[in-house]
């Protein structure tokens, strides 16, 4: 008579023993994956991409640093060898300053290539950054370049649904899911031993990447970036990465779980990951397009110079100059300019200054607005496509999103008013009205500072991305709940 | 007979395909892509043309100002001195901004297939006498995170989602059936099971591809009528689209042919997919970029920087000469700030300038053009960036349309400066004669398709696929029932 032994049903597992049956489960995933050669030259191809884009992103990030620190320095040597000069004709000359690039630029450069990378300080003007480098890229660059951003949001991906489309789908084709389930191992215990196999093959692969990453980190932040910030944002980003690729894991389950075979799962993975990837943010980004406008080049400048034109400039028969001029003889009681203790031109060139913050705050201020408003319109479908969640949570990180590009400008801008200001006030203290001649000695352009650039704390940068980072979660929660949900209903034939 | 049976298996396959829901989920996906794609260019196109008609407003505008001012002036009705960078007579100023003059690059018969690089240079440019960084570099308002995406054109439906609606219905050509059990019974169809096979693939590719060209055709007929049908971009791009196609299913047969089961099909195509269209065009750019980088633009602004530096020393010291030299001079001849000064500082300035921004501008281009080289010969290992670069070219939103309008605006800027500093030179006021006789800027005629698009397509596209159709030949010959 033989003996038959009936396994326990999955209710009655300790939560001891569900943790064991998940080990054991990864255990034999893990086996199998290091034992197909495939895969290693998959993992081992992939890591080479992520070797490459890391190697010329420092090189790139090293080529450009020195560039702009060598403009620099130039600029520098310009401004203050200008000579005896008249404070406002050196106003008008100007400084120029140049972006520092975010050494996790190596990582994301997100729209660094789209922006431009100097802004030019004059008297009058807020400029918007000159030189965006894609222009000079050629039509062939639009379709991106290598960098370890478009591994981790576009390959990796495609490695965990790879790692997970036969997971269950495959067990199921080959029959032994029916043992696997014989043997009491509850359907949520399979899927966590599977999961933990594939996010442990997931993270063998990004942890060695990662580490490379915070090493060039190291090796390239400078004054103008704190390492530690530096270091804290890089562990944001992996954070970010690992939410976006823990749900393609999950999905990669779940999916190949619901799946009659292995070729369903593959299919249906293949078409999530193209639609993510591929569709979702063009489609997202004329959608944004349609609904956010923004203005023309030529109606924002209009629209600055028609304020502008409420305001005097150099003009002084503007009824607003005489009203200047009105407020100020009555202010210091006297009748005509010429018996002001001040130098009148230089009151008027800074209220004519002061003004003009005001415009450009509105304006500029408007235009980032609409900027972010699109932004938020194209991430908000982030929970659903992770991709339009990662893109601007990793660029934010990286500090390369336009955020970041707007607290560089308003750095500049500000700079910019310190030099107007400056040179205003000289005139207002030391020159006499009328007298045209009157130049500042070749000191006071070393007085004023070169553009010191400090970039914002990896706060500041979360403060942005909030909502991605909700969507994330979500994304994630979902993914599991899509998982949890085909487990469940795992039929092992 | 072969061709019969081709005929055959075309026409059952055909058949197939109309009760198939892929078939019609392929059609659907061409059809919705490729509308929203022409909905997009045509918007786009749209707006580059209002523009253009802002800018030319905008110019006629000032130019309008202009005269009404040299008028005023002429006639007394001006009390006060004007200051000279206010002058309409002061061609140093006028040349320099204020009459500048509008450059446009009109959108091209077929500029709604391809947005190319149109998104990131303004359709026009305000020509000055100034230095040409001063006016080269002035950029549209775009939210750079849209430029860096890209949006949906009809050359990203043709490079990226075409190839993928061919493998959809081609990647398990046989392995399908194989799959099913009805290979044999398919093969033993007809003499020449190659013939069968072929005939399945003629079937299942063409309709993708009758598709695609069938949309482009609608759409370009609809949104910019029957003219750029009949022209020869128009036949070089449905000619382009029938070889870019043939290329994806030929390779989908090939790797059919393997005899290896349908997910390993859909797994390895959708990796030469990727490593096509997305792996091999990244590593051309980054390759470009690291072996000739872009010169810094910033090289060029510091250049004329420094020259209006050196060109106020050379001024200063000059009337320091002649101040030496000439002792019974008055002061006011010498005296900084007047009207006469300003002008000649001002022209001294960009004379200097310009010549030191041409000589660096001219070393950058040079940098470029390597590395735009480099790419050109590296595109053709990925038919994908062969074919999104030689559809921009056929759009005219391409890097050679943009070097030739670069030309022609270098050879403006030359002919608008002169017309201004000749004048200024001989201390001559700008009349109402010379604002009548400002130069203007042409635009080409419209020229026909470079010859290296055709030649590029021809080596990127169409002979990888020739090569394809003699492997995938010989692969379905040696196909196994089982």
């Amino acid at each position: 008579m033989s003996e038959i032994v009936v396994a326990k049903a999955p209710v009655a597992e300790a939560p001891a023993g569900r943790w064991r049956v998940a080990r054991a489960v990864a255990r034999k995933e893990w086996a199998e994956l290091r034992r197909d050669s495939r895969l290693a030259w998959l993992f081992g191809l992939v890591f080479l991409l992520m070797l490459g884009a890391l190697a010329f992103g420092a090189a790139q990030h090293m080529r450009l640093d020195r560039e702009r620190a060598a403009a620099a320095a130039t600029d520098r040597a310009l401004w203050t060898g200008q000579g005896a000069k008249n404070p406002h004709a050196a106003a008008h000359f100007g400084q120029y300053a140049f972006k520092p690039q975010s050494p996790l630029a190596l990582a994301d450069p997100g729209v660094d290539a789209y922006v431009g990378e100097a802004v030019w300080l004059e008297a009058h003007k807020q400029n918007e950054a000159q030189f965006r480098a894609a222009r000079d890229a050629g039509v062939g660059a639009r379709l991106g370049g290598l960098s370890f951003a478009f591994v981790l949001q576009t390959i990796m991906p495609l490695v965990a649904v790879l790692l997970g489309f036969a997971g269950f789908a495959g067990e199921r084709e080959r029959g032994t899911l029916r043992q696997l389930m014989s043997l009491g191992a509850s359907p949520i215990d399979i899927f966590a031993g599977k999961a933990l196999a594939a996010l442990g093959a997931l993270a063998a692969l990004l942890v060695p990447a990662f580490s490379l990453a915070v090493l060039a980190t190291l090796f390239l932040a400078d004054h103008d970036f704190s390492v530690v910030d530096q270091l804290r944002r890089l562990l944001a980003f992996s954070f970010g990465y690992g939410l976006y690729l823990c749900g393609f894991v999950f999905l990669a389950l779940g999916v190949s779980a619901f799946s009659k075979s292995t070729r369903t799962a593959l299919v249906t993975l293949l078409a999530f990951w193209l639609a993510n990837c591929f569709l979702a943010p063009r489609v997202m980004t004329d959608v944004a397009k349609h609904v956010a406008t923004l203005p023309s080049a030529l109606e924002f400048r209009n629209a600055i110079a028609e304020d502008k034109n409420k305001t005097f400039g150099h003009d002084e028969t503007h009824p607003s100059f005489v009203a200047f001029r009105d407020g100020v003889l009555a202010q210091y009681g006297v009748t005509r300019i010429e018996d002001l203790p001040v130098n009148f031109r230089g009151l008027a060139l800074r209220k004519d200054d002061e003004n003009g913050f005001v415009i450009f705050d509105k304006h500029f201020g408007a235009l980032q607005a609409a900027f972010d408003a699109q932004d938020r319109l194209r991430a908000a479908p982030g929970f659903l496509f992770p991709m339009l969640a990662m893109q601007a949570f990793s660029t934010s990180f990286a500090g390369t999103d336009s955020w970041h590009q707007y607290d560089f400008a308003t750095a500049a801008e500000a700079h910019r008013r310190r030099i107007q200001t400056e040179a205003s006030e000289d005139l207002i203290n030391n020159a006499r009205y009328g007298d045209a001649s009157y130049v500042a000695s070749p000191q006071m352009w070393a007085r004023i500072p070169s553009f010191d650039y400090a970039a914002p704390a990896v706060s500041w940068a979360f403060s942005h991305v909030r909502g991605d980072l909700v969507a994330l979660a979500l994304w994630v929660v979902l993914t599991a709940a899509l998982a949890g949900f085909a487990a469940r209903r795992l039929r092992p034939l | 007979m072969t061709l019969s049976a081709f005929l055959a298996a075309w026409r059952f396959e055909w058949r197939l395909l109309r009760r198939d829901a892929a078939a019609w989920a392929v059609l659907a996906a061409i059809t919705t892509m490729s509308a929203l794609a022409f909905f997009n260019g045509a918007e786009r196109v749209a707006a580059q043309k209002a523009a253009i008609e802002d800018a030319r407003r905008d110019e006629t505008q000032r130019l309008d100002a202009l005269r009404k001012a040299l008028a005023d002036l002429t006639a007394g009705r001006v009390k006060g001195e004007t200051p000279p960078f206010r002058d309409p007579r002061n061609g140093v100023f006028v040349g320099g901004g204020s009459a500048a003059a509008v450059a446009a690059l009109e959108p091209a018969p077929l500029a709604i297939v391809a947005s190319g690089q149109s998104d990131l240079f303004p359709a026009a440019l305000k020509v000055t006498s100034g230095t040409k960084d001063s006016f080269l570099f002035a950029d549209e308002i775009e939210n750079p995170a849209h430029l860096a995406s890209g949006s949906i054109d009809l050359s990203f439906v043709l490079v990226f989602v075409f190839p993928l609606a061919i493998l959809a219905l081609c990647f398990d050509l046989s392995a399908g059936e194989r799959e099913k059990g009805t290979l044999a019974l398919t093969l033993a169809s007809a003499e020449s099971p190659t013939a069968v096979l072929l005939g399945k693939l003629a079937a299942r590719a063409g309709l993708p591809i009758l598709a695609m060209i069938a949309a482009t055709l609608v759409g370009v007929l609809l949104l910019r009528g029957a003219e750029p049908i009949a022209s020869c971009g128009f036949a070089l791009l449905v000619a382009a689209i029938f070889a870019y196609g043939a290329f994806w299913a030929l390779l989908a047969a090939v790797v059919d042919s393997f005899g290896k089961s349908s997910a390993y099909n859909a797994l390895a195509l959708i990796a030469v997919w990727a490593g096509f269209t997305m792996i091999a065009p990244a590593a051309v750019n980054t390759l470009a970029d690291a072996l000739y980088p872009a010169p810094s633009r910033a090289e060029m602004t510091l250049a004329a920087r420094a020259a209006t530096t050196d060109a106020d020393r050379e001024r200063d010291a000059a009337l320091a000469r002649y101040a030496e030299e000439h002792p019974e001079a008055k002061a006011a001849e010498t005296k900084i700030g007047d009207a006469e000064e300003r002008t000649i500082r001002r022209l001294a300035v960009l004379e200097t300038a310009n010549a030191r921004v041409e000589e660096v501008m001219a070393r950058h281009e040079a940098q470029l053009a390597r590395q735009r080289a480099l790419a050109d010969r590296l595109s053709f290992l990925s038919p994908a960036l062969l074919m999104y670069r030689s559809v921009a070219d056929i759009a005219g939103s391409g890097d050679r349309r943009y070097a030739e309008f670069s030309a022609r605006l270098d050879e403006f800027h030359r002919q608008w400066r002169d017309f201004f500093w000749s004048r200024a030179h001989a201390g001559q006021s700008l009349t109402q004669a010379d604002y009548a006789a400002l130069p203007r800027f042409r635009a080409a005629s419209e020229a026909s398709v470079p010859a290296g698009v055709i030649s590029g397509l021809a080596g990127g596209v169409g002979l990888p696929a020739l090569l394809l159709a003699i492997f995938a030949w010989r692969g379905l010959r040696r196909c196994k029932a089982a």
